[in-house]
């Protein structure tokens, strides 16, 4: 019995996801090419334009989450008593009480922490062996007179045997980007973090605020969510200071005629511990933040006070939030 | 015994899922992209999916379906929730914007612009049509193990893929 058109296209289509191009395909089947040539270029160019290849530290981190959260289980498996001693009372009943307790706090501490960065955050402090710093790449935060964000945390994850979320308060939670473009950045968090290679970044923007410097009006800036992601490994060690530098960058896609849309996205390439920056608005270094070790954290000595208040930081105007996006 | 038995077989099923996590975060992390169309918060469900999954093993039937079949309904699963935490929240997704690393932004705005085109013709399709085209192109299942996670026939993906693609061939056709 002949294949069926539908079988024909199934069968390319599994071909094409093992590798192998449209042309071999039609060649398997020349008296369908005509028909199956511009379906197969259909399924190509939706999937060209969906391409997209996790980072191989996303995957890692993903895998570390994994396996910490099978060993976890498999502690607690080993930690369990047998079942009959637990009824017929062989075990003290406060001993079966202290089970439970030590099995919600395994999960509690021990895993919900992997998952998510929630509860408290640390609090910066005068000196430390970590800063954190926003920055701005210029793209079209020209078009702007002012672009206030407000930074509610800043989370890190700590890629250790256990694998978490360290949490961060911002000291200085309001910036506006159209001050810190280029190699200015502003320090948002300096104190002391757990030492160890960090993988993954987070901030979580409560509320964004542009005003146009053409019109005067303020603008709609969307997020692609109010986390914003980036994967870019660091380290913090014992003795040295690490100033990790997360850059934003403002984008306008769209044309005059449908409308111009403003997008505010993490700069991958201009971020990390790796980065130069000239320190803005920050005390006790003369403005100047610069750096030069390439490819590893930095080191400067620390330095009391540095950077930690912003006496004329950008105030965010409360009723100026425009972004739908962000209000939670 | 019977207990010393069930704790081999989820050690045995934890020790399968283990084995999948190479071979499937990754066309995981796609099919949810497609869904978010956000590049961390797809890494960050995949992840999410295979530690679900370890959380719920014991529900997970061997005879069933086959348990990569059983990680695509749970990645759904778990973007139906992200949509609803987010309506919740009153988050807007943003449509055609990627997270990308690329300093080009002539070809981050271009690449931007058709994935908006194709976004806009594939919302077009049905939504089983649209799952389909998900779990095939993106999931790279078979059509058996899309259907699996569908619960159809394989004859019937097969049919509804033809159809979904044709659809798709005269919508993008129309737009260029």
């Amino acid at each position: 019995m002949s294949k069926s058109f539908d079988d024909i296209l199934d069968e390319c289509v599994n071909r094409i996801n093992r590798g192998e191009s449209i042309e071999d395909c039609l060649g398997s089947y020349p008296e369908h090419s005509e028909q199956l040539q511009p379906l197969l270029s259909a399924m190509f160019d939706i999937q060209r334009a969906y391409k997209f290849t996790p980072s191989s530290e996303a995957k890692w981190a993903a895998r570390q989450r994994f396996n910490a959260a099978r060993e976890q289980l498999e502690r607690r498996r080993e930690a369990k008593p047998p079942l009959l001693p637990r009824i017929f009372g062989r075990a003290p009943a406060w001993a079966a009480v202290t089970a439970v307790l030590l099995i919600f706090l395994i999960s509690y501490f021990g895993i919900i922490p992997l998952l998510s960065p929630e509860g408290p955050g640390l609090q910066p402090s005068a000196t430390g062996n970590f800063a954190f710093l926003i920055s701005d790449e210029v793209n079209a935060i020209g078009d702007f007179d002012s672009l206030n964000i407000s930074i509610s945390s800043i989370s890190l994850y700590l890629s250790d045997e256990s694998g978490r979320w360290i949490k961060l308060d911002p000291e200085v939670q309001a910036v506006d980007l159209t001050l810190l473009q280029g190699d200015r950045a502003q320090e948002i968090w300096r104190g002391n973090v757990p030492e160890g290679n960090y993988t993954k970044v987070f901030i979580q923007v409560s509320s964004v605020s542009g005003i146009l410097k053409e019109t005067g009006a303020s603008v709609d800036v969307k997020l692609p969510g109010d986390k914003l992601h980036i994967s870019k490994p660091f380290e913090v060690t014992s003795g040295s200071e690490t100033n990790f530098v997360y850059d934003l960058t403002v984008v306008a896609a769209g044309s005059t005629q449908s409308g111009i849309k403003y997008i505010l996205k993490p700069q991958v390439g201009q971020s990390g511990a790796d980065q130069r920056f000239e320190l803005i608005n920050g005390k006790g270094s003369n403005g100047s933040g610069k750096n030069h070790g390439p490819k590893r954290p930095r080191v400067t000595p620390s330095a009391p006070g540095f950077g930690i208040h912003i006496p004329d930081a950008p105030k965010i105007q409360e009723s100026g939030v425009v972004s739908s996006a962000m209000a939670n | 015994m019977r207990r010393e038995q069930s704790t081999s077989e989820r050690r045995a099923k934890e020790a399968t899922l283990a084995a999948l996590y190479d071979e499937y975060y990754e066309r995981i992390a796609r099919y949810i992209y497609v869904r978010l169309r956000n590049q961390a918060e797809a890494e960050d469900l995949a992840g999410e999916v295979f530690l679900k999954a370890l959380e719920s093993l014991d529900s997970y039937k061997e005879r069933g379906i086959p348990m990569q079949a059983w990680l695509f309904k749970i990645a759904h699963n778990m973007v139906v929730d992200h949509f609803r935490k987010m309506a919740k929240r009153k988050t807007v997704p943003i449509d055609a914007v990627q997270i990308m690393a690329e300093s080009d932004l002539q070809a981050t705005v271009e690449a931007n612009i058709e994935l908006a085109r194709v976004t806009k013709a594939v919302e077009q399709l049905t939504p089983v049509q649209r799952r389909v085209i998900e779990l095939r192109f993106f999931g790279e299942l078979t059509s058996e193990e899309a259907g699996q996670v569908l619960n159809k026939r394989a004859g019937a993906v097969r049919e509804l893929q033809s159809a979904a693609i044709k659809r798709l061939r005269k919508l993008l056709h129309e737009e260029s």
